[in-house]
């Protein structure tokens, strides 16, 4: 409610003056009471939305995931049976959750060091640099569908420009990216990192703009220099932000499997088969929806657990600031 | 005081919707449809499946529901439902059309959901398997048993290749062998003989090889090999040295995976990462005549009648090392099915019969498509397609009936696991992730461990 009355109730305006001055008794209490409801009843359709969508299939999800389900049989409950399985025997379990922490370990940092270069890049008075943002933000707009074929093409391991490059820079066996299973993450990796790095560095360039102009003077003045100012004015003027970035960044690479659909289908063997596309291949290929929920029950923790460790850190880092 | 009424209020909340929501799934997948009624006592132990209805069609206007892939972009459904709506003028269609990629995922999810499909066409067998094991469609045995019009034999043996337990399930629609296509003008320029029914694996590299010319951009190849599984593995299936579901079978596989892998260090077939990573599609390269010979099943005759007039075709046998000539077809087949909440299967049945049938089939044969059902006339209909289409070959029909027509990925259940773990294994096989020793050997494991289950 306190974020709510600050966000909704101006300062000094009448209605938190006549909030404030009725401090006590049943006329304070029935106002504050209507106010909840009206508050609660602003959020209500979301809220339903959220219950009926979201978190009612969480929970039916929860359940499923100690049953056996191929959506024309009856239900089955079978315990921990799913859970035994998946850490006891499905060694691909293991090689999509290997594979899934690789590809976010990689993908979280680079994303956000580029983003942010290029935010400050784009932050400084450059010629034509409304024309950059716009062709680095471009892959972010476009359909990831056609943005995967044209990656793929530049990487193809034969006739792509990137490999001409480097035969011609006298590399005689360059890597054959998609069709190795070495290669094949960080090609997608880099896929990924092109395609989000332009809504990251707007994110960024929005909060650098936001960091007043006279930290800098001040700085300067006090002989800091760009390291320094960098340092000890942008980075914690931007630290927010930067959370904000690494749950979103942690919490769609955890989850994404649209890109591996379209690339690689989790190939060459297991080499790019990550969590969530095993969830899919075991609910939707082989009807196992019993399994598939309980894989996804552990990507939940995995997930939830990230953003909770974030969140704390979150509060201890902003706090000092 | 305030918090925790709320608290209470939405725990009641959520506990309602999670029985209402996840209730009602189990509710209703364990209510049986109402054709089944009598039987559902037995449902969880499908000893005995639900048979369709075999009253007699009443006669009255009704309208099927038929569920499809690419319906809108394929001539010949329309061509084919025509005429059926003309043979039966009370029954009218109601297409139900979903993308071809993703048919198989979307018919289980729509099934799940108990859509009232009259007509459901599946892409292979394996699709089959898993919506029977569902109870997503229904046994048709009484339907055959008390159909005297209708004539399994036509179908050289496809009806019981589509049984499962002992139960008959769908009608068979199209059959596809694998053969050996060729580029006739590339072989008569070069001056180099046709290839042969009953090539060893070692002839077909050497003629690939004696084949291939050109560098950059006008290299010609000798063979393409596309990059899904089944075109590593068909070879073995055909001769039947390799069986789909049984892994005991699968180090057959190893040598025929060493030919190709030879062939491809070799440069004389299109790499597999290349094809896997450029979207080439094989249909252009063949057309744009940069490769002598093709595998491919024989959806493609259908194709090339309509985008080949440059240039003479031909086909045979796939290779092999057991010097098997044309004796074995090894293909897919599209099964059609009755579904489980159909409200009309009576009619639903004469739209099958009538499909997979002999009009059906003269309809398929006369655009270039093979069907299951096998009587002379669909063989005559290909035999004279030189007569309309330029590049066509004259004896098309020798590989389409053959002495035995082998089912590429016979019913089992676990079929579309299967396919998923020998894609994967493929891939790091023909990538030179793994050698072909180490890829079968995981296909051993990974096979045996989804049987076991």
């Amino acid at each position: 409610m306190i974020a709510f009355r600050t966000a909704f109730i101006p300062a000094g305006s009448k209605l938190g003056k006549a909030d404030c001055s009725v401090q006590e008794g049943r006329i304070y209490f029935m106002a504050k009471g209507k106010k909840t409801l009206v508050a609660y009843s602003f959020i209500l359709p979301s809220l339903i939305g959220f219950l009926i969508f979201t978190f009612m299939p969480i929970i039916c999800s929860l359940f499923l995931s100690f049953c056996e389900w191929d959506s024309g049989n009856p239900i089955k409950f079978v315990g921990i049976k799913n859970f035994s399985y998946m850490f006891l025997k499905d060694k691909s379990f293991w090689i999509s959750l290997k594979n899934t922490v690789y590809y976010t370990a990689l993908t979280v940092p680079l994303t956000m060091i580029i983003a942010l270069f290029l935010a400050i890049l784009m932050n400084k008075p450059l010629k034509g640099r409304v024309f950059f943002r716009s062709v680095l933000f471009f892959p972010y707009v476009a359909s990831l569908v056609a943005i995967a074929v044209v990656w793929m093409a530049l990487f193809n391991p034969e006739i792509g420009p990137v490999n001409s490059v480097l035969r011609m820079l006298g590399v005689a066996n360059p890597p054959r990216w998609a069709a190795s299973t070495t290669w094949a993450m960080p090609t997608i990796i880099g896929l990924t990192v092109w395609k989000e790095m332009g809504y990251y560095m707007i994110v960024y360039l929005a909060a650098l703009q936001g960091i007043s102009k006279d930290l800098y003077a001040a700085a300067s003045l006090d002989g800091a220099n760009k390291w320094q100012q960098f340092l000890h004015v942008t980075w914690p003027g931007i630290t927010p932000t930067t959370f904000y970035i690494l749950m979103m960044l942690m919490v769609t690479t955890f989850k994404s499997y649209d890109i591996m659909y379209i690339t690689t289908q989790g190939g060459p063997g297991e080499s790019t088969k990550v969590l969530a596309y095993h969830i899919f291949n075991q609910a939707f290929v082989n009807s196992k929806f019993g399994y598939a929920s309980a894989v996804s029950m552990i990507l939940l923790v995995i997930i939830l657990s990230a953003t909770l460790i974030q969140f704390r850190f979150e509060k201890k880092f902003t706090s000092n600031l | 005081m305030k918090k925790k009424l709320i608290a209470g209020i939405m725990a009641v909340v959520l506990a309602a919707g999670l029985l209402a929501g996840c209730g009602g799934n189990s509710s209703s997948s364990e209510s049986a449809p109402p054709a089944a009624e009598e039987e559902a006592v037995n449902q969880g132990a499908p000893a005995e499946p639900q048979q369709a209805d075999t009253t007699e069609a009443t006669g009255e206007d009704v309208t099927i529901k038929v569920a499809i892939w690419d319906y809108s972009s394929t001539e010949y459904y329309k061509t084919m439902f025509d005429a059926f709506r003309e043979t039966y003028p009370n029954i009218a269609i109601e297409i139900v059309e979903f993308t071809s990629d993703e048919y198989d995922t979307v018919i289980t999810t729509q099934l799940g959901g108990h859509q009232d499909f009259d007509v459901v066409f599946m892409k292979g067998t394996p699709s089959l398997a898993a919506l029977i094991n569902q109870g997503h469609v229904y046994a048709l045995d009484d339907l055959l048993a008390g159909d005297e019009s209708f004539d399994a034999d036509a179908y050289a043996g496809l009806v019981d290749a589509l049984s499962l337990e002992g139960h008959t399930y769908a009608l068979p629609f199209r059959y596809d062998n694998n053969l050996l296509f060729y580029n006739k003008k590339l072989f008569d320029d070069a001056g180099v003989a046709y290839p042969k029914d009953g090539m060893s694996m070692e002839e077909y590299h050497a003629l690939a090889k004696q084949m291939t010319s050109g560098e950059g951009n006008d290299k010609v190849y000798g063979a393409l090999v596309a990059q899904w599984v089944g075109n590593a593995y068909m070879y073995a299936a055909r001769t039947e040295e390799f069986v789909f579901d049984d892994p005991t079978t699968y180090e057959a596989l190893i040598p025929y995976y060493n030919e190709i892998l030879a062939m491809q260090d070799e440069g004389i077939i299109y790499d597999y990462g290349m094809l896997k990573t450029s979207n080439l599609h094989y249909t252009g390269i063949f057309y744009k005549q940069q490769t002598a010979m093709l595998q491919m099943g024989t959806w493609f005759v259908n194709n090339l009648f309509e985008n080949v007039q440059d240039f003479e075709w031909g086909v045979c046998s796939m290779p092999n090392n057991v010097g098997m000539g044309n004796e074995n077809c090894i293909g897919g087949v599209t099964p059609v099915s009755i579904g489980a909440y159909a409200k009309h299967p009576a009619e639903a049945w004469q739209f099958i019969k009538y499909v997979c049938g002999e009009e059906g089939a003269k309809t398929l044969a006369s655009c270039g498509v093979i069907p299951a059902y096998s009587l002379g006339a669909v063989g005559e209909i290909f035999d004279a397609a030189p007569q309309t289409y330029a590049g066509a070959p004259e004896n098309l029909s020798k590989y389409l009936s053959c002495e035995k027509k082998v089912i590429e990925q016979p019913m089992n259940a676990k079929g579309g696991e299967i396919a998923t773990v020998l894609e994967e294994e493929n891939s790091a096989i023909m990538t030179k992730s793994v050698t072909p020793e180490e890829g079968v050997l995981n296909m051993i494991d990974r096979v045996n461990a989804i049987l076991e289950e």
